[in-house]
């Protein structure tokens, strides 16, 4: 277990999905004993260049190198082969099958010719030995399944050594940890750095960038912006560089204070263990940030606030009507809607027509008496939702899915905003969007937002907070761990608000 | 003109198939064509088949199955006839109330698939076997026949001498669900919940409400099937309805419409019923056991469901990759346990 790993570099890696470009010449090297952090935003390319060095992805240009050696790493067992493992986001153990199954997975040893059998007795030993090592106390017997994320991250963490893998990469590891699990983690990834493992490492949270990196690169739209050593650590720097583009805050100088009685009032929405205690006002005209992680319950909040999710207690009422107990339609006709953050999944019908996709949200407001639709309403709304937000498409009968992912999400927005909702809560609404289109969006909402439509924008994009919000919540595990507003709308105080440096 | 003739190329290919078997037919088998009142009349046999596509279609559309349309087909038949037989009612009232009770009995389904959560085809079989049950412990051994002549009009009567009953009621019915389908809010609805359910509950729509009215109305046009059958034989039995399954189900999916709901049209279902309906007693007239006809259209049903597959995967590019990348993202994770 002495050995050192080799230094691997990805030079100059370029790779596109589609139309989508993800990584533009992008550089990067791992020493031994080292852990490598890359930060960046959500979409900036970091899982995939880790999946690129694990051999999921093939990149379009650039090449691998293992101590000099170029690599061809065109799957992952090619990247075991040179003793590279991934720990994945999602930790992938089959849930039925037990531990030391999963550990061997792909290369059960067996026991005599014909016919072979299993060779239990040293997959248990090996299995329970590696998972020791690693101060894991968990039966090898046991199913998968009764581990917890925290575990089942180690298990992968003793697969990739059981493999003789050096160089381990952790894709996002701790955010599902509680804090006590990511102190057990990060014990063991020293641990392995001292043993000359070369550790790759994502995250968003400030403090463990700063608490486990030897290094940090940054990553923003697809490039390496910057790259620091131990000692230049620097918060305002890294935050700089993950966000870029400084000017762009300078946009909404002025934050309005919203006046008037509030249109939405939440109160103390629960849903235990996912969120609680959840409080918030949104006022005619205003703009209000929901910042937070992914899994910090800012999803599941809105979803509730909006009758698409169970909640156990609290209240919720549009201008001055209770509508906790409302069905969605009835919502939606009460002037809340929800913009939801998987448009493939929630937002669009791809198979369906413009023309069906832009009035989905008011089938009851098209129908006669007689049930029959209004054709002529419907091609109005369509054609209205066409024009306002510059669709760019043949025609309203062309299917949805043949537009690109911009488009696709202007035909949502239009969709909602067309059954003149009161107020509307916007989750991720230019996630996977060009920036171009991003733009746009931008303009939409604060054009809605004049119009007198209050909004709530879910974001884990610190730049769209900033341009867009008069007031930010942070959702932190579940609860609002801070509110901002005013001249507080600033990077570094939502930056900190967002990896719950605020929270007290 | 141009509105008659069909656009999509799965209908114009079905008109193609409809043509050919017609007049293979008619010039292969001795005794097939008998004059064009003949060629109509022949529709008498098989419109049952018909009925049971059109609500069948429905639950269809929404991504469901109903297996159970054959056991309420004889079931309502055979309480028609108690109902006449037994308690001496008004013929056409006894087959509203029997036309009712399939759709009580299609409403039964959608309250199990829809407040239970049982897959419904599972909840459909099941309810295949009680109430084909039901049917067989009501019919005793010797069910009742002889229902009267006003009675027969409806399963063998034609309409000016020639045009049959059963011809009329179903393209007016199919006039109706092409027009309940395209241009109501609820077949809005329904394809919406048929291409995408998440969707149209985030739209809004009240998912279970619309599976519920589907499985209905699946309901009420099989009882309807039963009863054309009774009035055809001028006799009820408890398993009348077991032969309507199978072909049904083929002329929905030849149709067009897709067994994962959401696409297709009342028109191709229509051109697949006519299809069907020329092959099934094309066969029968040319001297060919069930057993082959009924192995025919297994082997047209999974052809046409395999074909289906094989153009959508080519079919919607963009969309098909959407989804299906969209399917292998990991779901939100829920706030770190404490």
């Amino acid at each position: 277990m002495s050995r050192t790993s080799g230094l691997l570099a990805a030079a100059g890696i370029d790779k596109r999905f589609g139309a989508n470009s993800v990584l533009r010449n992008v550089s990067l090297s791992l020493a031994p004993g080292e852990v490598h952090t890359l930060m960046g935003e959500n979409g900036a390319g970091k899982s995939t260049l880790f999946r690129i060095l694990a051999g999921i992805h093939q990149p379009d240009a650039g090449q691998i190198s293992l101590d000099g050696a170029a690599l061809d790493l065109r799957n992952p067992s090619a990247a075991y082969g040179h003793g590279i493992y991934l720990v994945p986001q999602e930790p992938a153990l089959l849930k039925e099958l037990s531990v030391a199954e999963n550990m061997f997975l792909g290369m059960l040893p067996t026991r005599g010719r014909f016919p072979s059998r299993i060779d239990w007795k040293t997959i248990r030993g090996q299995a329970q030995d590696a998972l020791s090592a690693l101060g894991l106390d968990v039966d090898v017997r046991d199913d998968a399944k009764h581990l917890s994320i925290a575990q089942q991250q180690l298990v992968e963490c003793a697969k990739a050594l059981l493999r003789g893998c050096r160089i381990i990469l952790f894709d996002e590891p701790t955010s599902p940890l509680t804090g006590r699990e990511v102190g057990i983690l990060f014990a063991i990834m020293r641990r392995l750095r001292g043993q000359g493992c070369t550790l790759g490492f994502i995250s968003h949270r400030m403090e463990e960038v700063s608490e486990i990196s030897d290094r940090v690169s940054v990553l923003r739209d697809g490039a390496v912006t910057d790259e620091v050593g131990r000692d230049g650590f620097d918060r305002a720097r890294l935050v700089r560089a993950m966000v870029g583009r400084e000017v762009i805050f300078d946009r909404r100088r002025v934050r309005r204070e919203a006046q008037g009685e509030p249109v939405l009032s939440v109160r103390g929405l629960a849903h235990a263990p996912v969120f609680s205690g959840v409080d918030f006002d949104v006022r005619p005209g205003e703009i209000l940030g929901f910042s937070g992680l992914i899994g910090s319950g800012r999803t599941e909040i809105a979803e509730a606030v909006c009758g698409l999710r169970a909640k156990s207690g609290g209240s919720v009422m549009l201008a001055g009507r209770d509508i906790s107990t409302s069905s969605i339609g009835d919502i939606i006709e009460a002037g809340l809607v929800y913009v939801p953050e998987d448009r493939a999944r929630h937002g669009v019908i791809l198979p369906m027509s413009i023309r069906d996709n832009a009035t989905a949200g008011q089938i009851g407001r098209l129908q006669r008496k007689s049930g029959i639709l209004n054709r002529g309403r419907e091609i109005a709304i369509a054609n209205d939702t066409m024009h306002r937000y510059q669709v760019r498409a043949r025609g309203i009968d062309q299917p949805a899915g043949q537009l690109s992912g911009g488009n696709q999400q202007k035909i949502v927005f239009g969709k909602w905003m067309s059954t003149n909702p009161k107020v509307a809560i916007l989750d991720e609404p230019t996630r996977g969007v060009d920036v171009g289109a991003k733009d746009e969006i931008y303009r939409l909402i604060e054009e809605l937002s004049a119009q007198g439509m209050a909004i709530v924008v879910i974001s884990s994009e610190l730049e769209e907070l900033i341009v867009l919000c008069d007031r930010v919540i942070a959702i932190y595990g579940g609860k609002i761990a801070a509110e901002l507003k005013g001249a507080d709308v600033t990077a570094a105080r939502v930056g900190a608000a967002f990896l719950g440096a605020e929270a007290h | 003109m141009k509105y008659l003739f069909p656009r999509q190329p799965w209908d114009r290919a079905l008109v193609a198939i409809l043509v050919a078997l017609f007049s293979g037919f008619c010039i292969f088998t001795p005794g097939f064509y008998d004059g064009f009142h003949g060629t109509l009349a022949i529709t008498e046999e098989f419109l049952p088949f018909g009925f049971v596509a059109l609500g069948l279609s429905v639950v269809i559309l929404t991504g469901g199955i109903d297996l159970s349309v054959g056991s309420i087909s004889g079931l309502a038949a055979v309480i028609m006839a108690i109902l006449i037989k037994s308690y001496g009612l008004n013929t056409w009232l006894a087959v509203l109330l029997a036309i009712g009770a399939g759709g009580g009995l299609g409403w039964l389904n959608g309250q199990i698939i829809t407040r239970l959560r049982v897959e419904p085809l599972i909840a459909t079989l099941s309810t295949n076997f009680i109430y084909s049950s039901i049917a067989i412990a009501l019919a005793g051994a010797s069910p009742p026949y002889g229902f009267g002549p006003a009675f027969g009009e409806l399963g063998t009567g034609a309409l000016a001498g020639w045009v049959p009953v059963q011809l009329v009621i179903f393209i007016v019915l199919a006039i109706g669900f092409s027009g309940l389908i395209t241009r109501t809010g609820y077949g809005r609805r329904l394809v919406m919940i048929g291409y995408n359910r998440d969707a149209a509950h985030y739209a809004g729509v009240s998912v279970a409400s619309v599976e519920r009215r589907a499985y209905c109305i699946s309901g009420i046009m099989a009882a309807f099937a039963g009863i054309v059958l009774a009035s055809y034989y001028d006799a009820v039995r408890a398993d009348m309805g077991d032969i309507l399954l199978l072909t049904s189900i083929t002329m929905v999916v030849l149709g067009g419409i897709s067994i994962f709901g959401g696409e297709g049209g009342i028109l191709g279902v229509t051109l697949a019923v006519m299809i069907l309906g020329v092959l099934r007693q094309g066969m029968l007239i040319a001297g060919f056991s069930d057993m082959v006809t009924t192995m025919l259209i297994g082997a047209i049903l999974l052809s046409s469901i395999a074909i289906k597959n094989l153009f959508s995967s080519r079919g919607f590019d963009l969309g098909s990759i959407i989804r299906r990348l969209s399917s292998l993202r990991p779901p939100e994770r829920m706030a770190p346990r404490s």
